[in-house]
């Protein structure tokens, strides 16, 4: 038989991704979000070959469009914007026009999913909720997605992913006990893991869709899906007492920390059974762990006063030992353990290059740009990066005269009218400096372009 | 519509049916189920990934069999500070969602592996956790089980995935939370700042699961995309998820930035890399979270904060981006100074009251600011939003007695998920599910 892991290679091998099927084709998305929530949400089926049309105000554009770390643009784009937007469509419509809300409404005939993130309700009072496009299209899947839920007495109330976090309790967790400083879960997890629960919502009801031929509306509130990923409840409701926060040990595995090494590396380690703590102990030469009353067991180990006394002893442990020599042991004998790793190693690990989960990636705009690979690996329909993010506008007359079977003359109109439109100065909207549009085929779909 | 839902939406809706829309949400009883069509069988190991998402695919109604060993699955014990029901842990009888049970050794039993390959002839979904290439090993990988179920979606989780010449070399390594954060770059971007002292400036976890939920959901989601491709073509394939990734690549940032700024971004502490305020701050009686990031909402704030005098300050003014870290830290004490003179019910109404007055004043300038009291996570269940949303839930297991889970997680019109039951004993279901998928 063959080797399993050269089965595997060609099973998923990245350089064939780009020529197989994908999942989602056929399907349209009218994406009216902004900032991360909504937008990954569509994001998503993007990359699974959903055609995502992304809606935003001409020479606004997506809030979320200059928000850069620390204020540090890329080619005058926002770098981390090209992951959340990317293989989408950009166009850029007035929305507080009459003529844009019938572009709209055209759209809406065809399309098989609408995406909004605005405050509960504005949608509908703008006429593009959910009860509208249905009318025009009985089949629609519908997501609204909000802080906290399109009914219930906190409805009105706007958030980010900062307010799901405290409103979930997820804020709290994070620290060490008896201090009073709490962390933020980091890089607007609280917007990207409901986002993910969105997506999942839409499939299902493309799936229940194709069973029944019916479309449905769907309520994702960011801080019920924050709440979805917390045993501290059931623990509260059996204990009366709460988890609370604890630091760098996480009190469900034991040991189970991160700890410093001999050569001052941050190192995570882990046994979460009887069998990994057995392979972790006899790896270091303490077999005689794995036999203490206090350790042998799961549950006695995870008891505060052995768990107390195990953690300081692997502290000390890994304190001798260097980084990679850990690794490599917890390699070969089947414990957990994995290096703390950051954003400069997980650029360029070689392993995730390969694996795809990490993707240098050559745009026709902007050349290349380093972004994350898909965090499931699918053999048989991969998700895959297309394009990144465009100015704002890009698709305008790719979307009008492609889906919408405008022409020139009319689309010539629709901007006269100031009905659509594109960038202007501002970082984050407009394209690279050195990029010359008038040449470029897309942006003048349908036009003679001099090369 | 409310007075207070003008506040924020600005526009009231005529004759509208949307209190008819979302009445009809409240409520998944008696609705369809997506996945009534689908079984799945969930063989991992000591792997709460792989128990997650079998749970999601349960919630949308799949028959889920939880197959595991007579002396249970490892990750029944994987339980904080080792408290149990009745030997089954928290975790455990959270996730322990609308399951069957049924027991099969099919790491040391060649003849369970038979029962586990004619079920499989039967299912559209596989979840396992084991080492890459074990289940392969025994003759129930994907490769043999896609032949007589070319159907098959088969999700494997794992620390380094299935494929690569790292995953063959650490193929032995098992998926732990702690390591998948770690390994995914999270705990790099939390904790104290470097200047403060060990070890409380060192890379810091996330306080609950975010690496085992993030996979866990990545895998729900491949593999709904594969239902998907199954139902339009009856071809089924491989979900292929690493927890040594699943973080970094669901939030994507660590890899972009890593390589346009061709260094790590430091730990920042309490601040954020894009807005601020954006954070949570002391007050009289506990804490409140605070968002005021664009110009106009922290204007919003200095003013209900009597803190108008900083505004002509350009460092705070037009300059938040906490860059030079003394320079933010500087502004979010002068902050707290002033929440500390407050109750967080009162820092509430005044943003509350600030964001009426400026909704509704023709000149739109006047800003949002957002004050939330924080939360944890036993308040967060007495929240009257989240009883009436139904988003806690009171569950009875037969042996464990009563708990809470949260549950509904997201609102359908159609066909929404739900908690239907919850149990945990081991092998309950064995009869069942041979009577039901094995008699022939």
């Amino acid at each position: 038989m063959e080797d399993y892991f050269s089965y595997t290679a060609k099973l998923f091998n990245p350089d064939e991704a780009s020529q197989k099927p994908e999942a989602l084709k056929g399907i349209r998305v009218l994406d009216f979000s902004h900032v991360i929530f909504g937008p990954i949400a569509a994001r998503l089926l993007a990359d699974y070959g959903a055609e995502v049309i992304k809606l935003e105000l001409p020479f606004y554009g997506d809030l979320w469009r200059p928000a850069t770390y620390w204020g540090k643009y890329w080619k005058h784009s926002n770098p981390i914007w090209h992951n959340i937007t990317k293989n989408k469509y950009f166009l850029s419509v007035n929305l507080q026009l009459k003529q844009s809300k019938e572009l709209i409404y055209k759209m809406a005939e065809e399309a098989d999913v609408v995406i909004e993130n605005f405050a509960p309700g504005t949608a509908d009072a703008w006429g593009i909720g959910y009860e509208k496009i249905s009318q025009i299209n009985p089949k629609i899947v519908f997501l609204s997605c909000s802080t906290y839920g399109q009914f219930g007495p906190m409805r009105y109330f706007p958030g980010w992913d900062l307010l799901a976090q405290g409103a979930s309790g997820v804020l709290t967790l994070n620290g060490y006990p008896d201090t009073d400083i709490y962390y933020k879960l980091p890089d607007y997890v609280g917007d990207f893991v409901p986002g993910n629960f969105g997506a999942l919502a839409i499939l299902m009801a493309l799936y229940h869709r194709k069973k029944t031929g019916k479309g449905q509306y769907i309520d994702m509130a960011q801080t019920e899906g924050l709440m979805r990923l917390l045993y501290h409840y059931t623990y509260h409701s059996v204990t009366k007492e709460a988890i609370g926060r604890t630091g760098n040990t996480d009190p469900t595995m034991m040991p189970a920390s991160i700890f410093k090494t001999a050569d001052d590396k941050f190192l995570a380690l882990a046994c979460a059974t009887a069998d990994q703590f057995k392979n972790f102990a006899g790896a270091i030469g303490k077999a005689e762990w794995a036999t203490d009353p206090r350790f042998a067991s799961t549950l006695e180990r995870l008891k505060p006063e052995n768990a107390k006394a195990l953690t300081a002893m692997a502290v000390d442990w890994v304190k001798s030992q260097s980084c990679a020599d850990i690794v490599k042991l917890a390699d070969e004998k089947g414990f957990p353990a994995a290096e703390v790793a950051d954003d400069y190693s997980i650029a360029y690990d070689e392993w995730r290059r390969k694996r795809g989960s990490v993707v240098l990636f050559k745009d026709d705009v902007y050349g290349n740009l380093v972004i994350a690979g898909p965090s499931a690996q699918l053999s048989g329909t991969p998700s895959r990066t297309k394009w990144l993010a465009r100015p704002l506008g890009y698709h305008n007359r790719l979307v009008l005269k492609k889906f919408l079977g405008m022409s020139e003359e009319e689309i010539q109109d629709l901007e006269k009218k100031k009905v659509i439109g594109t960038f202007d100065d501002r970082p984050g909207l407009k394209p690279p400096v050195y990029y010359n549009l008038s040449e470029d085929p897309i942006y003048n779909y349908g036009k003679e372009v001099r090369k | 519509m409310s007075p207070k839902e003008e506040i924020y939406t600005r526009h009231a809706a005529k004759g509208s049916d949307r209190g008819k829309i979302l009445a009809e949400m409240m409520n998944a009883e008696g609705k369809p189920e997506v996945l009534d069509d689908i079984l799945v069988l969930d063989v991992s190991s000591a792997n709460f990934a792989g128990i997650i998402c079998a749970s999601f695919l349960a919630e949308f109604g799949a028959e889920v069999i939880k197959i595991e060993p007579a002396d249970g699955d490892p990750a029944r014990q994987i339980t904080p500070f080792g408290v149990t029901v009745q030997g089954v842990g928290i975790p455990f009888m959270f996730e322990g969602r609308n399951k069957r049970y049924m027991t099969l050794d099919i790491k040391n039993n060649p003849e369970d592996r038979k029962v586990f390959a004619k079920l499989a002839k039967k299912a559209a979904v596989v979840i396992e956790s084991f080492a890459p290439g074990e289940m392969d090993g025994w003759g129930i990988g994907y490769r043999q089980l896609s032949v007589d179920n070319p159907g098959l979606v088969y999700i494997a989780l794992s620390a380094y995935g299935q494929y690569t010449d790292k995953a063959k070399e650490s193929a032995n390594m098992p998926d732990t939370d702690i390591t998948s954060q770690a390994g995914s770059g999270l705990p790099a971007q939390m904790g104290g700042t470097p200047n403060e002292p060990e070890p409380k400036n060192w890379p810091l976890r996330g306080g609950m699961w975010a690496g085992w939920y993030v996979s866990g959901l990545s895998a729900a989601l491949g593999g709904t995309v594969a239902l998907i491709h199954r139902q339009n073509t009856g071809q089924g394939q491989m979900v292929d998820v690493a927890g040594m990734d699943a973080y970094s690549s669901m939030v994507g940032m660590p890899a972009t930035i890593g390589f346009t700024w061709e260094k790590a971004r430091p730990r920042i502490g309490v601040l954020d890399f894009i807005l601020y305020p954006y954070g949570h701050w002391k007050c009289k009686d506990g804490f409140v979270a605070i968002a005021a990031p664009r110009d106009h909402d922290f204007r919003a704030l200095l003013k209900i904060l009597g803190l108008w005098e900083q505004e002509d300050d350009w460092r705070y003014s037009s300059d938040r981006i906490p860059d030079i870290l003394e320079q933010a830290l500087h502004l979010h004490k002068i902050i707290e100074e002033k929440t500390l003179q407050f109750t967080s019910d009162e820092l509430v109404k005044m943003a509350l009251n600030y964001s009426k007055r400026s909704a509704r004043s023709k000149w739109r300038g006047g800003g949002v600011p957002i004050v939330m009291k924080l939360m944890t996570p036993e308040e967060a269940m007495k929240n009257k939003q989240w009883q009436i949303r139904k988003a806690f839930q009171e569950v009875e297991d037969e042996k464990l007695g009563k708990y809470t889970i949260s549950a509904n997680f997201v609102k359908m019109s159609e066909s929404p998920p739900r908690v239907k039951w919850v149990s945990s004993e081991i092998g309950k279901d064995n009869e069942y599910i041979s009577k039901k998928y094995l008699n022939d």
